[in-house]
């Protein structure tokens, strides 16, 4: 075990979807692999809006959000839910893409504060190194306490 | 665990201000805290004790898919129309594998995200450390002081920690199925022990009456009719996602909790089984911690455990010599 470790505990991701998108089977299956690599994910399912994703984010205490979009409405949610979390101070928690986002619109996404995006093709370990680095918390830590 | 260096006096008045005043963000943080065992909150952990209101504590447990999620989106709604503050406290299973979780109650409650009268908090069975029992119990401090007007627990009844979750409720309701099987099942389930009020979800499914007749067998076996101050707990039908049998269900938990009030005996009982276990915990991890874990390891113990490798000592006389402070 780590003496000190950077931060203690689990990364805790919050997984959901915005507006009217229905289409689950990416998240879920994200949210499944990411189980198996020990993370623990909040999983908010489809329909949400932008602002009862901030509150989930407060009171769930998350290092990291993940939205999934199969539509082509994904700048306008994301951006509503940039948005609101500036307005709710909680803008220091990172936001990550997923799903169908066209490349055209990555510079974009990223200007407004977008911190990863994982369009099709994304591996485990490329979103797993992606967490550990953006989140400073170290998975193979929780492992070793827990046993 | 995080060796973090303690909090200046300022600090915890502070983080008690904040948590009493219900700031979402530095009482989520803290419970984030509490998770990781970081052993800087207990100061403040000590303090907040003392701040709870004794906000009253439902219990929710039963079987997985039992609806439990679902009724407990119906009852803040039955508490959020009576303008009382809910906060929720859900216990999720995780995987024994990677320690990783899919909490996913949230999703069944959706639609309170956006009501300020209403905090849910998802926890991980596993992720915790020092104990889901410990990290729920520290929690309870925690919500108690923040000044909800009800705080909801909600566990998978599977386990033993599960169970001991229940011990610090006033109210534990037990939520079964239909599909639950027999009487016989009911009985060696070990959740009859523990249940203030049992209802049976999916009314509508065939063999409801059936399995909720069984249930009311297995449970009247136990009351004692005789003692005119016992609890009878109420076997209800519900059907959670239709808010079918709500206000039954809801009239039966006012009831318990009126119970309670008038006989404050049984309540004081319920409150010291709670402490004990608590304490006991408290004790089980410093225990656990001291012995395992500290990378300062007592040279005491170093000798004794010497003394079991080569068989001049037992580890069952190494441990008893261990709790009585001896050599």
């Amino acid at each position: 075990m780590t003496p000190h470790p950077p931060k203690a505990g689990p990364i805790r991701c919050l997984l959901g979807m915005l507006g009217t998108d229905v289409h689950t089977k990416g998240i879920r299956t994200l949210a499944q692999l990411l189980r198996d690599r020990g993370v623990e994910v909040i999983y908010l399912g489809e329909h949400n809006t932008a602002q009862g994703m901030v509150s989930a984010i407060l009171a769930e205490d998350v290092d990291v959000v993940g939205l999934s979009f199969s539509t082509a409405t994904y700048v306008h949610y994301t951006r509503v839910l940039l948005d609101a979390m500036r307005a709710a101070g909680v803008d220091d928690v990172p936001v990550m893409l997923g799903g169908l986002i066209h490349r055209d619109d990555e510079a974009e996404l990223k200007s407004i504060g977008v911190k990863g995006i994982f369009g099709p093709g994304s591996t485990t370990d490329q979103i797993m190194q992606f967490l550990e680095s953006i989140t400073g918390k170290s998975l193979s830590h929780v492992r070793d306490s827990l046993a | 665990m995080t060796a973090s260096p303690d909090l200046p006096a300022s600090a915890i008045a502070d983080a008690i201000a904040a948590v009493r005043r219900g700031d979402i963000r530095a009482s989520a943080r803290l419970i984030s805290r509490i998770e990781a065992m970081d052993q800087s909150v207990r100061p403040l952990l000590r303090a907040l004790y003392f701040e709870g209101a004794r906000t009253p504590v439902l219990g929710i447990t039963g079987p997985p898919g039992a609806g439990k999620s679902t009724l407990v989106d119906q009852l803040i709604c039955r508490y959020r129309a009576r303008a009382l503050k809910v906060a929720v406290l859900a216990v999720d299973p995780a995987s024994p594998f990677s320690g990783g979780a899919i909490l996913g109650d949230r999703v069944r409650m959706g639609r309170h995200n956006t009501d300020a009268g209403v905090f849910i908090r998802s926890m991980s069975a596993r992720g915790v450390l020092g104990g889901l029992a410990r990290a729920a119990a520290d929690c309870l401090v925690v919500l108690d002081a923040m000044g909800f007007d009800v705080i909801l627990v909600e566990t998978v009844g599977v386990g033993q920690n599960e169970i001991d979750i229940m011990r610090h409720a006033h109210s534990v309701l037990i939520v079964q199925t239909p599909a639950a099987g027999d009487a016989v099942q009911a009985v060696k389930a070990g959740i009859l022990e523990i249940g203030d009020v049992f209802a049976v979800n999916k009314a509508d499914t065939p063999g409801a009456d059936r399995a909720a007749a069984a249930l009311r067998e297995a449970v009247e076996f136990r009351y004692d009719a005789h003692d005119l101050t016992a609890w009878h707990p109420p076997v209800l039908q519900v059907q959670a996602n239709a808010d079918a049998g709500l206000d039954a269900l809801m009239a039966a938990l006012d009831r318990h909790r009126s119970h309670l009030t008038a006989h404050p005996a049984q309540l004081r009982g319920r409150l010291l089984r709670g402490a004990r276990l608590q304490v006991a915990e408290l004790v089980a991890v410093a225990l656990r911690r001291r012995y395992l874990l500290d990378d300062h390891r007592d040279a005491r113990l170093t000798r004794m455990l010497d003394e079991v490798v080569e068989r001049r000592c037992d580890p069952y006389g190494a441990a008893e010599r261990l709790l009585d402070g001896g050599p």
